[in-house]
């Protein structure tokens, strides 16, 4: 009996740690991020029938197409990269929850640079939204990020 | 009558509004006086054309929702009216009686409550508690209905062009 104590104790020690990560990719955030690629002209994305509007209010433009959406599970403290279309990164952490929202440092990276670099707050199912577009060209139209998070 | 007092009545005039004798003198003196009847030709042909209008645009005015709303608003003043009537027969001694009481609690009332604004939350609230940008522009803009917020960079031609 002296020789089982080890693998026993090594036993409980795995199944606690798999209890844990499993309880703590239970509680993980689900996190969407959805690429939209806007234009002066043109169709828009069905999909996005429901935003459209809010959208042609925020950004200005009439058309708006789906160019990429991903969607992953976020531990809390843990960031998370997510390539975005034109190879720009953006990179989630989620750090907790306030007021009933859920508080994550977002930042928008193009190579080493941060373009934005940002903490907010979004209720669940919440939308934030991340425009990149140039002033000096705008009938090239615009590449929108939609943020989402998701208890 | 001179052309000043005329053109000081022909208004009325056109819209028939003067008692008869003076109608009668206004048109005595458009009668004689070149300009003055000119004048009175010109506003009565924009009257007219003013009417043409206004009934082109009433036959094209759908009214059809007007007479519910009325119906309802008509209800509203009818239950109002109910209630004064209801109040004139309480007597006076009541009316005092519930005024005392509305004062003595009043005054027993230890000061005004605070008012709570419970803003009521936006579907797709968002709200930024730190924003830093170490190069470019951005701007924030924001949709007040839902409390969609987007934050907006603006890129050099060479990075959006990615």
């Amino acid at each position: 009996m002296s020789d089982h104590p080890r693998p026993v104790v090594l036993g409980l020690a795995v199944g606690a740690l798999s209890v844990m990560g499993v309880s703590a990719l239970c509680q993980a955030l689900e996190v969407k991020i959805t690429t939209v690629r806007a234009a002066e002209r043109g169709p828009s994305d069905a999909q996005l029938e429901a935003l459209r509007p809010r959208l042609r209010r925020l950004v200005g433009y009439r058309s708006f197409q789906i160019v990429g959406e991903e969607r992953r599970k976020c531990a809390w403290q843990a960031p998370e990269a997510f390539t975005i279309p034109g190879g720009r990164l953006l990179r989630v952490v989620p750090k907790g929850m306030r007021d009933q929202a859920v508080l994550m440092q977002v930042k928008l990276l193009d190579g080493e640079r941060a373009l934005v670099d940002t903490d907010v707050r979004l209720q669940n199912r919440g939308v934030m939204l991340f425009g990149v577009g140039q002033d000096s060209r705008p009938a090239e139209g615009a590449l929108i990020i939609m943020l989402k998070a998701e208890d | 009558m001179s052309c000043a007092e005329f053109a000081g009545l022909v208004d009325a005039f056109i819209d028939a509004e003067l008692p008869a004798p003076k109608l009668l003198s206004v048109a005595r003196h458009a009668g004689a006086c070149l300009d003055c009847d000119r004048a009175v030709r010109e506003l009565t042909a924009m009257r007219e054309m003013l009417e043409r209008g206004g009934r082109a645009d009433a036959e094209l005015l759908d009214l059809s929702p007007v007479w519910p709303a009325v119906e309802r608003r008509a209800v509203r003043v009818d239950a109002r009216r109910a209630w004064r009537r209801r109040l004139r027969t309480v007597p006076a001694w009541g009316i005092g009686l519930a005024a005392a009481a509305g004062a003595l609690l009043w005054l027993r009332a230890p000061g005004p409550e605070p008012i709570r604004v419970t803003a009521r939350p936006r579907p797709n609230q968002a709200v930024i508690e730190r924003l830093d940008s170490s190069g470019g522009r951005f701007e924030v803009r924001s949709e007040r209905k839902t409390g969609t917020l987007l934050i907006m960079f603006n890129a050099t031609g060479d990075e959006a062009g990615r």
